[in-house]
């Protein structure tokens, strides 16, 4: 595995936008949602969002997730279906069991606005590379040393498996059975556990070191290798959406 | 001209119960290539990071006397300002890495983004630095795929691409295998090329007698020898020192072929003219 990351490259509308214009997106149709907690409003909000997946092509990434959600979901419609504190008109009654209006109207208002969240932000990390995306913020202000610590996240698998396999030609070179059957594969890993660790801490300290021999303490202002694509456009979208943000508050207010 | 002036240098880590080095004074010309070696604990490590600011700035501990760098104190400099004037490659390549970067092309950028350099420049290095360590080939890999010899030069080169004018490299080879070392090795051929001033710590001494034109030898934390190569390794008091003599020194000591110095060759050209001179062409 190269790094760990949900992103699928596709050539879409959706990729060619901006990281900042995405993220902006889907903190608007995050919030809106709650700002506005009506059903029609949420519903809405999901639709588009699932076809902005459509149009970035990434529909099938987000089964998985959805359906183990779906399970979630299912339990409070039954508790909330028949618990409700205001469930007053029947709907339906299951095995003896009495379903009200009430409860399923309020769990499906719950439910549509997870599934908005969701939908938004696999919607963001499934059709923006990881870096642009953190690059993007430390660019418009957020402190380097989190962006490095976001980076280095995303390098965590292939830095421990390169760190493993050191130790594993180390102890292949003293003797040990390091290939064969799970068994033997498993006996091996168990030593490995601590010279992982034990080296980890040593590797974090040298590390530091070559950060340091490298300006990541520089007063200097960060610059950085690859442009911000920014799309014509990108500017009046984002103040789109905002005022969009803005409307909504302001309904709320209204209302 | 001076490089590097070393005063009365002292440095006791925190905690540690002697000191590291002890009252060290040295001067380094402007393209020396100073091999440096010395037994377990010399302090030769401490010697590298003293000249990269590390000491005192990020290790605090007891420090006295004073580096100059081009006249430049490291006492009142940053470790980010001296890194744009010296370069520290240690043993360990795989904690060289930054982690940050997904990509070998990238992770050379790391350093000239942190000191803010404008994108065309950082492109022009990148690529001059990517061809020189012959990295090119690997540029788009994930930087922790690499062999330990790859890794080790992409360490270095991503410390070349800041342009310092002192290189420092501290066994840099100590944990590679042969090919990774004699990758690593042409590598520091070409440090030579440009020209820089390299201080280059080993126990490959054949290697330090292809490359170095001065020797200091530390030992606990003492200047034992500081010389040109061959007058080091001439030395009839090396095995009291506890320090050997790259091979073609040892033959030559055992025939007793002295030059007309009044001293042994070091290198294997040296040592064959040598043998050609005083045994003629068809020796065996
Ligand atoms: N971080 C530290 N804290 C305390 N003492 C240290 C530290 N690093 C090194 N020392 C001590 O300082 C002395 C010099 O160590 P240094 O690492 O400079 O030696 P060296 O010549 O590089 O040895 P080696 O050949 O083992 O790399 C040793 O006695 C060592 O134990
Ligand atoms: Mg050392």
């Amino acid at each position: 595995m190269r790094s760990l990351s949900l992103y699928v490259k596709r050539d879409s509308l959706i990729h060619k936008i901006d990281p900042f214009t995405k993220i902006i997106y889907v903190f608007v149709s995050v919030i809106s949602p709650f700002i506005l907690p009506t059903l029609i409003f949420s519903t809405s909000l999901t639709l588009i969002n699932l076809l902005f997946l459509l149009l970035g092509r990434v529909v099938k990434k987000v089964l998985p997730i959805i359906s183990f959600v779906f399970i979630i979901i299912l339990t409070i419609f039954i508790i909330q279906g028949m618990f409700y504190d205001a469930n007053q008109t029947e709907l339906f009654s299951l095995f003896n069991l009495n379903f009200y209006v009430e409860g399923i109207l309020y769990a499906a208002r719950i439910s549509v606005r997870a599934i908005n969240v969701l939908l938004a932000f696999s919607l963001l990390i499934l059709t923006t590379p990881p870096t642009e995306m953190i690059e993007s913020l430390v660019r418009r202000g957020m402190p380097a040393k989190l962006g490095y610590i976001m980076h280095s996240v995303l390098q965590i698998i292939p830095m421990m498996s390169s760190n493993a396999s050191i130790i594993m030609d180390a102890q292949r070179a003293r003797g040990m059975e390091t290939e064969g059957s799970l068994w033997v594969r498993i006996k091996a890993f168990i030593p490995l556990i601590g010279p992982l660790v034990m080296s980890s801490l040593v590797n974090t300290h040298e590390r530091s070191i070559a950060l340091e021999v490298r300006g990541f303490s520089a007063a200097t202002q960060k610059t950085f290798l690859h442009q911000e694509k920014v799309p014509g456009g990108m500017k009046q979208l984002r103040i789109f959406f905002l005022l969009f943000l803005a409307a909504v508050l302001a309904w709320r207010l209204v209302l | 001209m001076k490089k590097i002036t070393i005063n009365n240098l002292s440095y006791k880590y925190s905690l540690a119960e002697n000191k590291a080095l002890n009252n060290i004074s040295l001067e380094v010309e402007k393209g020396d290539f100073i091999g440096v070696v010395g037994p377990n604990k010399a302090g030769k490590s401490t010697l590298c990071k003293s000249l990269v600011g590390l000491i005192p700035h990020f290790y605090k501990g007891e420090f006295e006397g004073e580096i100059l760098i081009d006249n430049l104190n490291t006492l009142n400099s940053s470790i980010a300002e001296l890194s744009l004037k010296v370069g520290l490659v240690f043993q360990n390549p795989f904690n060289q890495i930054s982690g940050a970067k997904l990509s070998v092309y990238d992770e050379l950028a790391f350093g000239l983004e942190n000191n803010g350099l404008g994108r065309e420049e950082m492109i022009t290095r990148i690529d001059k630095y990517l061809n020189l360590m012959d990295l090119n080939e690997v540029k788009d890999n994930n930087p922790f795929e690499l062999s330990g010899g790859q890794m080790q030069k992409l360490a270095i080169a991503s410390i070349m691409a800041l342009k310092p004018d002192v290189f420092v490299l501290d066994e840099p080879t100590s944990q590679l295998d042969p090919q990774g070392t004699e990758e690593v090795f042409k590598a520091v051929s070409r440090l030579r090329e440009e020209n820089l001033t390299v201080i280059l710590v080993s126990q490959k001494l054949n290697k330090l007698a292809d490359y170095a034109n001065k020797i200091l030898f530390l030992n606990q934390g003492e200047i034992a020898a500081y010389d040109n190569t061959a007058a080091v390794f001439s030395r009839n008091d090396l095995e009291q020192m506890g320090m050997g003599a790259p091979i073609y020194t040892e033959i030559a000591r055992e025939l007793g072929l002295k030059n007309e110095k009044n001293q042994y060759p070091i290198r294997k050209s040296e040592l064959k003219e040598m043998l050609v001179a005083k045994y003629g062409k068809n020796i065996g």
